[in-house]
């Protein structure tokens, strides 16, 4: 619609007798022009940016210390001084709510980066030499698409015993890493066929040269998109397990297992399990939309 | 419908489903018997009586070997041992028994997915637009970016607190279950806490493919033909639509598998999925390896239904 619009002005403008010179935009620019018309991704992007403005603040501070036990009465509602009361152990919940951004923003960014490196890499390999490389790794994919995730990753934490940030994020990466590599792939199978790659070739670029080189900038759209998507799903996955018990290590406060220790005590202090439930539906809701934004501006042939 | 082609590929699936079942179970029960310690430390046997109970579960003899018998005896005579815990208690029938009950809040959560879904997805597309298309649309977002159990705890928070106490308790939900087969409400509540993550995706998809559909020639055809617009929108129209949802049937499947993990533990539905979680947090590896082997066979057994039911929905796909 909108191309549309500025197409028909153009021509009016011509029309008239005027010149027009159409302004030459890089992609990231047009890409941002158009998801600043997004009002909800703008929303979710300026809530985000608060979630890590405030999850830098609570490493050097909180409202009142995150773990001295007894600092209220157990299950106390909220008051002034305390907006969101006490715990089941009589600590400030929202010094608590507000230190739990750090293991999700922490958890999500660092799954995706080791996603990106490990999906990438495949990706582009399997994409591009084709083959039986190729064969080989859509049978591994397969594979492990198979296995229900949060088994799997409940195994693993498990087996490697820790309850460090490491661990999560590690048997996150594990269960979820299909998805960037599938993508990966497909965009490569696609652009090894275009002619700037058969250039590049022609004119005896090495293979690590046309993958980093060429093929990769030009799917960078896509991997963010998925990047983006993929944010929230480790964190809800975090959350999971944090809730199952096997998540992040008590006295370290995160969403899940805030949410957990609240259904313990749903009937006598309902608050407890809301905060964190609440915290936890937004921010995953501003990832979605900020992803639903960034695709739409990155590829408006997609636009639903 | 079953040519020699489908049941040859049945064939080659189960293979590789019995391989992938042997392939996990022998990686997770070698992984958990790297750990260090076991079960029996916390009951303070010591000395020679710690090797006479190591001995009567075979853990002094090499991993092996112990994976060897382990496996004869559970692929062959299907006994998945006995528990560390609770000792002298047999795996299998505990099993069984709790996969009935998985299956039952499973199975109402799947018809949920797939009902709800549809019937949302097929309502908004044909209103779209208006404000009950923005209405589901928006609920659908909400839906699929709320975790279950935070979900499952609202249910809780209204069903048992809020609607108990506004009635004056003559409204009861019980915070526990308490193990009643067939209990409709009580079922229902965490079946919809299961399944409703997943009715939002099949509904977004559900419309963004009928969206497409309603506006195919032989739509037009139907109309213009005299055909009530019931049946053109449900028979010409829904059964070309669900053509894309059912890609994701296998990942759905799935999903309600592994959700039923902590929506079990939340509703305390004495389940798989709270065993598999229990058993871990007791140290009872036992029972994990079981029932994790017995989830990866369900797994592998429900795509392939999945996939063979494609052809029924699509007749045009052939194996």
């Amino acid at each position: 619609m909108a191309t549309a619009a500025t197409a028909a002005t153009a021509e009016e403008l011509e029309l008239a007798g005027g010149t027009v010179v159409r302004e030459q935009v890089s992609l990231w620019v047009d890409s941002w022009r158009r998801f600043r018309r997004n009002r909800l991704a703008l929303i979710a992007a300026a809530y985000l940016v608060l979630l890590m403005v405030d999850a830098i603040v609570t490493i050097f501070w909180t409202p009142y210390n995150m773990s001295s036990v007894g600092l209220l009465q157990p299950y106390d509602g909220p008051t002034l001084a305390h907006p969101l009361g006490a715990d089941s152990l009589g600590r400030d919940l929202l010094s608590r709510l507000m230190l739990g951004a750090q293991v999700s923003l922490i958890v999500g960014l660092g799954t995706q980066v080791l996603v990106i490196s490990v999906g990438v890499v495949v990706g582009l390999v399997a994409g591009y030499f084709r083959g039986i490389l190729d064969t080989v790794i859509t049978l591994i994919l397969n594979v492990f698409y198979g296995i229900p995730d949060l088994l799997v990753a409940l195994i693993l934490l498990t087996i490697l015993g820790t309850r460090g940030l490491f661990p999560i994020i590690f048997a996150i990466a594990v269960t979820r890493w299909m998805d960037m590599a599938r993508l990966v792939r497909g965009q490569a199978l696609s652009i090894r066929e275009r002619e700037f790659v058969e250039a590049a070739r022609a004119s005896g670029a090495r293979p690590h040269r046309i993958l980093f080189g060429h093929i990769l900038p030009n799917a960078l759209g896509p991997i963010i998109v998925q990047a983006t998507f993929g944010i929230p799903t480790a964190i809800l996955f975090e959350a999971f397990l944090s809730f199952l018990g096997v998540g992040v290590a008590p006295p370290t406060p995160s969403w899940g297992s805030m949410a957990s220790e609240g259904v313990q005590a749903i009937r006598l202090a309902p608050h407890i399990v809301l905060a964190p439930s609440l915290a936890l539906m937004v921010t995953l809701l501003a990832f979605n939309f900020l992803g639903d934004g960034l695709r739409d501006a990155f590829d408006p042939r997609q636009k639903r | 419908m079953l040519t020699r082609g489908t049941l040859a590929y049945i064939g080659q699936r189960l293979v590789l489903i019995a391989f992938t079942v042997v392939a996990v179970s022998s990686l997770v029960f070698i992984g958990i018997h790297q750990l260090p310690g076991n079960a029996f430390i916390s009951e303070r046997v010591r000395g020679d009586r710690l090797e006479l109970v190591l001995h009567e579960y075979g853990l002094d003899r090499p991993l092996l070997e112990q994976y060897q018998e382990w496996a004869t005896n559970a692929f062959l005579h299907g006994d998945l041992g006995q528990s560390f815990v609770n000792r002298g208690l047999d795996i299998t029938p505990l099993v069984l028994r709790e996969l009935t009950v998985s299956a039952e809040v499973g199975g109402t959560a799947l018809l949920i997915t797939i009902g709800l879904g549809m019937l949302l997805g097929v309502v908004a597309a044909i209103k779209q637009n208006t404000w009950i298309d923005y209405l589901l649309t928006t609920t659908s977002v909400i839906g699929y970016s709320m975790p279950s159990f935070v979900l499952a705890s609202f249910l809780l928070l209204f069903f048992a607190v809020f609607l108990a106490s506004a009635t004056g308790g003559a409204f009861y939900y019980p915070l526990h279950w308490s193990g009643t087969y067939g209990d409709p409400i009580q079922l229902s509540i965490p079946a919809f806490a299961l399944g409703f993550p997943y009715a939002s995706i099949v509904a977004r998809l559900t419309r963004a493919s009928m969206l497409e559909v309603i506006r195919q020639d032989y739509i037009r055809t139907a109309r213009a033909k005299g055909l009530r617009e019931r049946v053109v929108i449900i028979r010409h129209g829904l059964r070309n639509a669900l053509i894309p949802v059912t890609t994701i049937l296998g990942p759905l499947v799935i999903g309600i598998i592994t959700g039923s993990v902590v929506i079990e533990s939340i509703f305390t539905i004495p389940g798989l999925g709270k065993e598999f979680v229990g058993s871990i947090l007791r140290h009872d590896y036992n029972i994990t390896i079981g029932v994790f082997t017995m989830y990866a066979l369900m797994v592998g057994v429900a795509n392939l239904v999945v996939d063979i039911s494609y052809t029924a929905i699509d007749p045009r796909i052939r194996y």
